[in-house]
């Protein structure tokens, strides 16, 4: 998407016959300068900035003026990613759409420029020197490379062409209502699926070449929007990609349509439904007789693995770790406990105690990285070490469309941010919360609750989504290609999603 | 305030209160079900518990044989320690004040010469000094103790010194080897050392100046306090009963200001732009960071302890906190929150240990209890904490006061264990849920002495390796085992 943003831009400033980094530049000079000549100058600088804007001969002096000031004022005064990636992300689609939420970055025409200082010169146009040090980045600094534009929960803004049906799946992903990577990605091919069943080529392209840049584009854009992506989501993606550039041209729309989505169908069922049940058949048989089996969190492979096993008639106990604040160990160990199991329910501060009685670990994953890591929700490395320290095997599921090219260290560059309100404790901070009211003779030295965290300058929340598992704990990957160790995952990846 | 005392639930507060006005005897029964219902907990609190009622219960005692007094807090002793196990603090506190009360009596028998009640030969107090072993000199002229120097009987001493120093290079070997009691090995040491009288620790202990002082108050004032009376040419038998309290005193003092102490080594151990990792609010530690955070700028990383501590966590992460001692009423000592130091505060759960430990410079705990091989036990979740770091090579430093350090050995770590309330873990609402899964919820974690990597106690501090020497410095050997019947 970075790549089509200087093709928008640059249209629009050859109109003002002036590139946007001159005008950016000069935007800032002009500020340096009023900032150190204050009010006085102003009729100056009305001047100075009304130079580049005379070209479009539409931006009366005092739009000019402050679209001059803004821009350099966004620039600091927000955040520096969040500022610069929705730059960069929204005007390719807003250009399309014609929509009224310009970026003053991209200064273009004069109608967009009239409005966009009306809307934002309350907030702006106060003294910028009061509102930076005020606005403190809430971000931690070390994971500033992984905050994006937040989750989209609104419809707010979305693209037109963004089909219900994904509409409705963006929405559910980013409210967790469908979590975890197979889910995720079944759900997007299904999603995909009716979409393209409603397309229609317009006339003169062909749907091999239409289809994916401008149709499924948005989508997919629109997915990230709402959470990033998965890495099973990034190769099927990247399958359908493939497999639509290698439609022929000469099959006719219809036909050509029923088989892309026969061929999603028969992805769904080949990598994910019977590959599940494969892993499942042989998973199951590390767990014997009396085993005593660890899992963390919920994968939706580990569950089928024990109620696989149940269904043998194998007796055994399950411990599941479970943590803050998505607590998915509580629904695996709900669905556990209804298949009749007997398990054990223990909080992630507990782990070195569940691992003293276990006697296998299985463990679910977001992904499989090329260098033989796991990973996995947050925490699994924990568990999976405290495990290996005591000789534990540790049994990764995992099927080869979760399998990745990337390469990773650590938790830190690869990962996910999930919002920070996640950790706030709604039902219990509430009711502690009038307490310290009755006693309203120190008004002011009233204990703060976690969820003013945004107002307790240098305090900051991260909640992470993922950590990696270095390779040395993991004993085992089973995949669909039958079990092998980590260090052959890069050779299973190429087998199965880019040897196809 | 009767009326507080009344309508409060009960606390360590309540107790001290209690204990003006209440016998000996209810004050007794009442902290035993205290400490048995868990509404004083916290090494800190059972501690000063213990030592306030121990206190009391020396004071009504009329003393007329010491053996008597040392069976009493025994006893006393044993019914704590039987009502709380697992809060070792009770039983350290109980080991520490029978060790003053030996410590008494046998000076006393010392000075007497004869030694009417002291079972063993006439011992010069040269051999009393050697029979316990003094190598914590090292360190304990490291960490000034000002409220000991303060003492008046501070300045007095200095004919007692030459013979403090001759016990501070008593062979630490030879000398734990030998019983504690006075006799024959302990006049062997102090054969085999008298030649080193003149040596450097004695020569760098005098500018010093009372340099065992350092050292735990307990330990020290006994011991100093004959060798003034005997100067002043003992009048009489020492009053045992006000040595013992003294002595009860000065732990209390120690208790008090153990967190000073170990908070004025913090700029020792921490440097600038640092990443830290601790977890748990445990008032020792942020005292240590709040003390460096004066000099150096840092960065806090705080695990949030879910499920039993996150709330006091968030609670000091947001507003500081207080002195737990005396929660309401007396003038309690506050301080504010880090990020109120210009520290950066970074809350994550516990899960995110892991994943960012490679970011970690050092990782800093609170034990609940440290054990005589220098493992630990502390808040669940520590142990996760300790293998990370472990694995990424993060040194692990553990604040502890000596008060924590108990001199017992790991054998069943399962057994030392505490288990909470499950319904922290899954609030009881969820009936099926809760029915028909156990739900557990351990609250310590057992800590390897091979994950730690420094014990900052209030002497200094000091390796793993060597905590079995500070538990020799502070209790008798027979006291470890408070339960088994001795003459």
């Amino acid at each position: 998407m970075s790549t089509v943003a200087p093709e928008v831009t640059a249209p629009s400033a050859e109109d003002q016959k002036i590139s946007p980094a001159e005008l950016k530049k000069r935007a800032k000079a002009e500020k340096q300068a009023r900032r150190a000549a204050q009010k006085d100058q102003k009729p100056e600088d009305e001047a100075q900035s009304a130079e580049p804007q005379s070209a479009a001969a539409t931006a009366p002096g005092v739009n000019g003026e402050m679209k001059a000031h803004e821009t350099p004022a966004s620039a600091l005064q927000q955040q520096q990613p969040k500022a610069e990636k929705p730059q960069k992300a929204q005007p390719p689609k807003l250009s399309k759409q014609g929509s009224q939420e310009a970026e003053p970055h991209h200064k273009r025409t004069g109608s967009q420029a009239q409005q966009m200082p009306l809307r934002r010169r309350p907030s702006q146009t106060g003294p910028p020197t009061k509102v930076a040090p005020k606005k403190e980045s809430k971000q931690v600094e070390l994971f500033s490379h992984l905050y994006t534009q937040p989750r989209r929960h609104t419809i707010e803004g979305v693209s037109k062409d963004v089909h219900p049906a994904v509409l409705a799946l963006g929405f559910q992903i980013s409210s967790y209502e469908i979590c975890g990577s197979s889910a995720r990605c079944v759900a997007m091919l299904l999603a995909f699926e009716e979409a393209i069943q409603d397309y229609t080529t317009p006339a003169g392209a062909s749907l091999a070449r239409h289809l994916t840049a401008h149709y499924l584009s948005p989508q997919i854009e629109f997915l990230k929007s709402c959470r990033s992506i998965s890495e099973s989501m990034g190769n099927a993606i990247r399958w359908l990609k493939k497999l639509i550039v290698e439609i022929d041209p000469s099959t006719p729309e219809q036909e050509a349509k029923d088989e892309l989505c026969e061929r999603i169908e028969v992805f769904i069922r080949e990598r994910i439904t019977i590959t599940d049940q494969a892993i499942a058949a042989s998973a199951s048989n590390q767990i014997k007789n009396g085993s005593v089996v660890l899992t963390y969190a919920k994968s939706s492979i580990v569950e089928k693995t024990i109620l696989e096993a149940h269904a043998k008639g194998t007796k055994f106990r399950v411990i599941v770790v479970d943590s803050r604040p998505l607590f998915e160990g509580k629904q695996l160990a709900t669905s556990l406990m209804h298949a009749g199991l007997e398990i054990e329910y223990l909080p992630f501060s507990a782990i070195s105690h569940a691992v003293k009685q276990a006697t296998v670990v299985l463990l679910g994953a977001h992904s499989m990285l090329s260098n033989g890591r796991l990973q996995s929700r947050i925490g699994t490395a924990s568990v999976a070490m405290q495990a290996a320290k005591r000789d534990i095997p540790v049994i990764v599921c995992c099927e080869s469309v979760k399998f990745s090219g990337k390469v990773a260290l650590d938790s830190i560059v690869l990962n996910e941010i999930a919002p920070a309100e996640e950790l706030l404790l709604p039902t219990r901070s509430t009711p502690s919360k009038p307490a310290p009211k009755d006693g309203d003779e120190e008004a002011e030295a009233k204990p703060k609750a976690l969820s003013d965290w945004k107002e307790i300058p240098r305090l900051q929340l991260l909640n992470l989504m993922y950590d990696v598992t270095p390779a040395e704990y993991i004993r085992m990957v089973i995949c669909e290609y039958g079990s092998l160790p980590p260090s052959s995952v890069p050779v299973v990846h190429r087998l199965a999603n880019e040897g196809m | 305030m009767p009326a507080a005392t009344v309508g409060q639930t009960p606390s360590l507060s309540t107790f001290v209160k209690s204990l003006k006005t209440n016998s000996i005897e209810s004050s007794i029964e009442l902290l035993a079900s205290l400490l048995k219902r868990r509404q004083i907990k916290n090494s800190r609190q059972c501690a000063l518990a213990t030592a306030q009622l121990l206190l009391r219960v020396v004071a009504a005692e009329r003393i007329k044989d010491p053996q008597k007094l040392i069976d009493r807090i025994r006893d006393v002793g044993r019914r704590l320690v039987a009502a709380q196990p697992r809060e070792m603090a009770v039983g350290n506190i109980v080991r520490r004040i029978l060790g003053v009360v030996r410590e008494v009596i046998e000076s006393q028998a010392g000075d007497d010469g004869s030694g009417s009640s002291a079972p063993s030969t006439p011992t010069s107090p040269a051999h009393r000094q050697s029979k316990r072993p003094m190598i914590s000199h090292s360190f304990s002229s490291f960490t000034p103790l000002s409220h000991s120097a303060a003492m008046p009987y501070d300045m007095h001493p200095r004919p007692g010194t030459p013979m403090d120093s001759s016990a501070s290079t008593v062979d630490g070997m030879a000398d734990l080897a030998a019983p504690r009691r006075p006799g024959l090995a302990s006049s062997a040491s102090y054969a085999s050392t008298a030649p080193q009288n003149a040596s450097l620790l004695s020569f760098l202990e005098h500018p010093l100046g009372r340099s065992p002082a350092g050292t735990p108050p307990s330990r020290n004032s006994p011991r100093m306090t004959p060798v003034q009376s005997s100067t002043e040419l003992n009048k009489e038998k020492i009053d045992i009963k006000a040595e013992v309290i003294d002595g009860i005193k000065e732990l209390l003092d120690e208790l008090e200001v153990v967190d000073t102490q170990i908070a004025e080594s913090a700029l020792d151990h921490i440097h600038s732009n640092e990443t830290i990792l601790t977890t748990t609010s445990s008032q020792t530690v942020q005292k240590f960071l709040s003390t460096a955070a004066r000099k150096r700028k840092f960065t806090v990383i705080h695990a949030e302890a879910y499920p039993n501590d996150h709330e006091i966590t968030h609670a000091t992460i947001l507003n500081g906190g207080k002195k737990s001692s005396g929660e309401d009423e007396e003038a309690d000592e506050r301080w504010k929150p880090l990020t109120a130091l210009g520290i950066t505060v970074i809350l994550i759960p516990d899960t995110a240990v892991f994943a960012l430990m490679s970011r970690i410079n050092k990782v800093i705990l609170a034990p609940h209890t440290v054990l005589a091989n220098g493992s630990l036990l502390a808040a669940a979740g520590a142990s996760t904490i300790a293998l990370a770091a472990q694995a990424h090579h993060v040194p692990v430093v553990v604040l502890s006061g000596v008060y924590k350090l108990s001199p017992v050995y790991p054998f069943d770590t399962q057994e030392l264990i505490e288990y909470g309330d499950p319904g922290k873990v899954v609030p009881f609402e969820e009936g099926d849920f809760m029915s028909k899964i156990d739900v557990q919820n351990p609250l310590y974690d057992f800590v390897d002495a091979e994950l730690v990597s420094l014990y900052v106690t209030n002497l200094g501090g000091c390796a793993p390796s060597f905590l079995y020497r500070i538990v020799a410095d502070h209790y008798r050997v027979e006291d470890t085992d408070l339960s088994a019947k001795t003459g």
